[in-house]
């Protein structure tokens, strides 16, 4: 029993903090309190300090050693923040005491009054309990997750994998069947039952007392459902591709660098070679043959005699020259080239006669224009012309 | 007989060792005629097909295997260094833009430096040029511009390996401790 009183207990506590802080510590990491350390940490704060330890009830001894009691321990776990992850088989030991009570609480309904509403208040505990330890263990995953991607402790690549491997397999995976609520076994799916037994017996339970009790079981439920949902979201959409990614990231970057420290002794993934057609191909004096055969074409080709639909008329220059040449000199040069093509043509071209009269410029033929303004009248196919009345001669040379 | 769509450029193009991707049109095509270019290759050439969900490729008996291995040490110290930078090389692999003057930083400042001087791909800057060109032209990476490249989905062929690896060495160690 403890004689003093609670103000004077929390009062030791604030004044003296730092002293239960790291025999916390001491029994977080070692699991128990040395009586070495017990010493140590006593002597520097008087001999005092071990019989106020001793009257508050702070620690126990065990065999020589000492523990610290557990409501001190939990105390601190929640000041520090510092939890430490429980297996998930420690948490799923509430699925047990749940169910029983639960099962209890709905055979008794008609049995002692007392009995139920104290049964109804023990599974609300129970319920209160396992909802905190789920959320500290996600809490406490998460920030371990966290710290081993931002690896401050420089964890070696395959220890990262080991770790993130560890979690997953031990820690989260079976957290998660915990709160999964689809599956038939897992707590949250019993909870979601209570629920809906709670908010039928809120509303048509015979007594009063019983009804409000009810009624405060469905509201906590409810409450704690949406909490499961949200831890269970953290645990699959943070927690789990996280340590997912921390594995496969560490893994690749551990072969790589074993295949770094001898890259010439491990076989590395097969590639095809390509198969570009080389000029000096094996198969090149086949598809050069190939390539030569498209071209033996050994069909008949008949050519189409048909006339084409355009004048194929070509000024023969030379001829048309050495025909004026041979009846120089000429009068009228104009009337001259209207008779030479009427000789080949039924009617005068315009295009045809001015490309004869072309021959006017040739330098071994003199032009004598008319004295008077002699012309003559042309009538080709599509016009009329009037031109003057041109004497051709050889020209003379010096 | 008629061929699947775009049967001409699947085959040339997985001939030539090159990757063929998902986000690419006639791979639709490949993957809708799995089991007949299975076939196909297998009678016809001796080859087997590997269709992943990202990207396709040949596999002979005769491999390439001195390009697998500069692309591998290639890859393998590219990831190390941007790891090493505080980046996270995964999501670089997927998404990042590299510059050659920033691949050629990270090698150039590499511990690895003795491994990268004495490979023939890998020791300057030129060479690694003509190296990416080759990734380039089997599809592990996409050049944009003419300095800058992107990886592929083709590229988890080879952080496969290095799991593989990793995986094969762990569980020897474990059998060893045993």
């Amino acid at each position: 029993m403890i004689k003093a009183e609670p103000r004077t207990i929390l009062s030791f506590l604030h004044n003296h903090f730092e002293v239960v802080r790291d025999l916390f510590e001491f029994q977080s990491q070692d699991g128990i309190i040395t009586r070495e350390v017990f010493e140590v940490i006593c002597h520097k704060h008087g001999q005092n300090m071990k019989n106020k330890l001793r009257e508050y009830r702070v620690l126990r001894a065990v065999g020589s050693d000492y523990e610290m009691r557990d409501v001190y321990f939990k105390l601190m776990e929640f000041l520090l923040f510092e939890f430490k992850p429980l297996l998930p088989e420690t948490i799923e030991k509430y699925k047990g005491a749940i169910t029983e009570l639960y099962l209890k609480i709905r055979k008794g309904e008609n049995t002692d009054r007392d009995i139920l509403l104290e049964r109804i208040k023990n599974l609300s505990q129970q319920v209160r309990e396992f909802v905190d330890l789920v959320e500290r263990n996600a809490f406490r995953l998460l920030n371990e997750t966290r710290d081993l991607k931002s690896n401050i402790d420089r964890v070696e690549y395959r220890e990262k994998v080991h770790k993130a491997s560890f979690w997953i397999e031990y820690y989260i995976l079976p957290l998660n069947k915990i709160l999964d609520v689809n599956h038939s076994e897992s707590v949250a799916n019993r909870l979601v039952e209570v629920s809906e037994y709670a908010n039928r017996r809120r509303l048509d339970f015979g007594d009063e007392g019983a009804r409000i009790e009810f009624e405060k079981l469905y509201v906590q439920l409810i409450q704690t459902n949406q909490d499961l949902l949200r831890q269970s979201k953290i645990l699959t959409n943070e927690l789990l591709p996280l340590l997912e990614r921390i594995r496969t990231e560490s893994l690749i970057l551990t072969g790589f660098i074993e295949f770094l420290r001898n890259p010439y002794k491990v076989e590395t993934p097969p590639l095809m070679k390509g198969s570009r057609t080389m000029v000096y191909a094996k198969d090149m004096l086949f598809k050069v043959r190939e390539f030569f055969e498209q071209f033996q074409q050994s069909d008949a080709v008949f050519l189409d005699d048909t006339e084409p639909d355009f004048d194929k008329w070509i000024f023969d220059r030379e001829h048309f020259k050495s025909q004026l040449k041979a009846q120089l000199p000429v009068n009228d040069f104009f009337s001259w080239c209207a008779t030479m093509l009427k000789k080949d043509f039924d009617h005068i071209d315009t295009e045809k006669f001015f490309a004869i009269t072309g021959l006017l410029f040739d330098e071994d033929m003199s032009i004598e224009f008319p004295k008077k303004n002699e012309r003559v009248t042309i009538t080709t196919s599509t016009a009329k012309i009037s031109v003057p009345k041109l004497k051709i001669e050889t020209a003379l040379k010096f | 007989m008629v061929y699947p769509a775009h049967h001409r450029q699947i085959v040339e193009e997985l001939m030539n060792g090159k990757f063929i991707l998902a986000n690419e049109e006639h791979f639709n095509s490949l993957k809708e005629n799995d089991a007949f270019y299975q076939e196909f290759f297998k009678v016809s050439f001796d080859l087997n097909l590997v269709a992943k969900p990202e990207f396709s490729y040949l596999l002979s008996k005769e491999t390439s295997e001195n390009f697998s291995r500069d692309v591998s040490i290639f890859i393998a110290i590219l990831c190390y260094e941007l790891d090493r930078d505080g980046r996270n090389f995964m999501e670089a692999l997927d998404f990042h833009e590299f510059t050659f003057e920033e691949s050629d930083r990270y090698f150039d400042n590499s511990s690895f430096i003795d491994l990268i001087e004495s490979n023939k791909a890998l020791r300057d800057a030129d060479s690694r040029r003509t190296l990416v060109n080759g990734m380039a032209r089997r599809n592990i990476v996409q050049k944009n511009f003419e300095d800058r490249f992107i990886f592929t989905e083709a590229y988890r062929v080879f952080t496969d390996f290095a799991k593989e690896l990793a995986l094969k060495r762990i569980t020897q160690e474990a059998v060893a401790a045993n």
